[in-house]
């Protein structure tokens, strides 16, 4: 899976986003990962993620952080996600020192979160992914401004129409920008969507956008 | 996804919640006069179940018929509630590199190489998929045993898929799998042959083990070679138990 690898934006977009996943394997780990995931999530909630949620429960936007914890079995993928360094490196500090045993996956500007494993006294990364980008008949896609809040849900649950209708939504005084990005927030069920950075990008998608009628 | 036409009163609020775009239409009621429904197009919707989850219906008429083989590949891959029993996780993908710290799935000298049709949000047929996995096979690329896209495969040598399934739509579909460093080159140039050829667009993504010391073995060579590669990574800490040696004394 790679749904958290293709997140679009330059650096400035992108420094203050990161997405943790606790993966058990299957084979190794997995028989008994159950309180070690849990375990997982204790951890990363203590360090303040702005989302956190497991893909066939929700996120804290949907459910509660005891559903999540309470359906967490052998096997379940959770995802935490981050908008600020320093609250990563507290967090690999904690996860070095408490040790679930589970993988553990950052996905963030390699260079940042290399600093930030090194701030932590951790080594090296041990595995890294690249996006080569989008090939094939890339004039399908939505604008790229579009792109940018679109790409931070991988399963692609945060559709192009959406965030366009949620800009008309709040130029008519429908919604506020927080209401609509929460919106957001509940379609990406895994909890990858970055409601920091998505306030943000919608903020900015706001001018660029005009709507036929106020009412 | 389908919308019961008795009880949906076309208020066209699911619409901007379908990850595939506008694939509704308006229809007049045949038997309850002036009212209207709306119909999805079943050609075209991938079963993913955004609509039905963001609970928007004000009637609940969005429902989510059992779907028989081989429509039911749809939801499989583009549902994320979902969990495919070949690679027990949930989605349409695998543990790829993820578990890399412990189960030594990419070694020194090996590149994970993905490609994922229809992300981002444009959907993909898997006659396509087709198309890439064909242009993959004959090369030396070793394809991900437990992803779906593999299960689905008639032949694993020349990547052909199952007839059934090539007019069935996913909101995207991996070709998971690796190759020899040395050989990615002419993998990558494969994709871009296939990237001429698909009528939907695909991420490509590279998986390399990070030796302790030393340059990222596939930098150069996509340096070399004029490919975009992203400032953002997927990395794996290591922090997995037990973690797999990679560099054990033979």
């Amino acid at each position: 899976m790679t749904h958290s690898l293709h997140r679009r934006g330059n650096l400035e977009d992108l420094k203050d986003d990161f997405v943790v996943l606790g993966c058990p394997a299957t084979g190794i780990n997995k028989a008994g990962s159950a309180p070690k995931t849990q375990k997982f999530l204790s951890i990363c909630y203590k360090n303040g993620p702005i989302n956190l949620g497991d893909m066939k429960t929700g996120n804290i936007y949907n459910t509660t952080m005891d559903d999540i914890l309470s359906h967490v079995t052998d096997g379940t993928i959770v995802q935490c996600t981050f908008d600020n360094r320093e609250k990563i490196v507290s967090l690999l500090k904690d996860l070095k020192e408490k040790r679930p045993g589970i993988s553990v996956i950052i996905s963030g500007v390699s260079d940042i979160v290399q600093q930030c494993m090194e701030e932590a006294g951790l080594g090296r990364i041990h595995t890294i992914e690249y996006s080569l980008g989008t090939w094939g008949k890339t004039e399908l896609l939505p604008e790229f401004e579009i792109l940018k809040t679109h790409t931070m849900c991988g399963h692609a649950m945060i559709g192009a129409d959406l965030i366009r209708k949620l800009v008309r939504d709040v130029k008519r005084g429908r919604r506020t920008v927080e209401e609509a990005c929460l919106e957001m927030a509940k379609c990406c069920t895994c909890g990858n969507y970055n409601l920091t950075r998505g306030i943000r990008l919608f903020k900015e998608l706001l001018p660029l956008y005009m709507v036929h009628s106020l009412y | 996804m389908k919308a019961d036409q008795d009880k949906c009163i076309a208020c066209k609020r699911c619409f901007p919640y379908c990850p595939m775009g506008r694939i509704q239409t308006v229809k007049r009621h045949e038997k309850i006069p002036g009212r209207f429904f709306i119909e999805i197009d079943q050609e075209k919707c991938t079963d993913c179940g955004v609509c039905l989850r963001a609970n928007i219906c004000p009637v609940k008429a969005l429902y989510q018929p059992e779907m028989l083989w081989p429509r039911e590949v749809r939801g499989i891959l583009s549902n994320p509630l979902i969990e495919f029993k070949g690679s027990q996780v949930p989605g349409r993908g695998t543990e790829e590199m993820k578990t890399n710290d412990v189960s030594g799935r990419f070694r020194p000298g090996e590149v994970g190489v993905g490609i994922e049709l229809g992300r981002p949000g444009v959907g993909a047929y898997f006659k396509d998929v087709e198309i890439v996995a064909m242009e993959l096979a004959p090369l030396g690329y070793e394809f991900a045993e437990e992803n779906p896209i593999t299960h689905f495969m008639k032949d694993k040598k020349t990547g052909k898929l199952r007839d059934d399934i090539l007019n069935e739509k996913a909101t995207s579909a991996i070709v998971e799998g690796k190759c020899k460093l040395e050989n990615l080159p002419v993998i990558l140039e494969a994709v871009k042959r296939a990237a001429q050829k698909v009528s939907s667009v695909f991420t490509v993504e590279v998986i390399t083990k990070v030796p302790p010391v030393g340059e990222i073995p596939i930098k150069p060579i996509l340096e070399r070679l004029g490919y975009w590669y992203s400032i953002n990574t997927k990395n794996n800490m290591g922090l997995g138990e037990p973690a797999f040696r990679f560099y054990e004394e033979k």
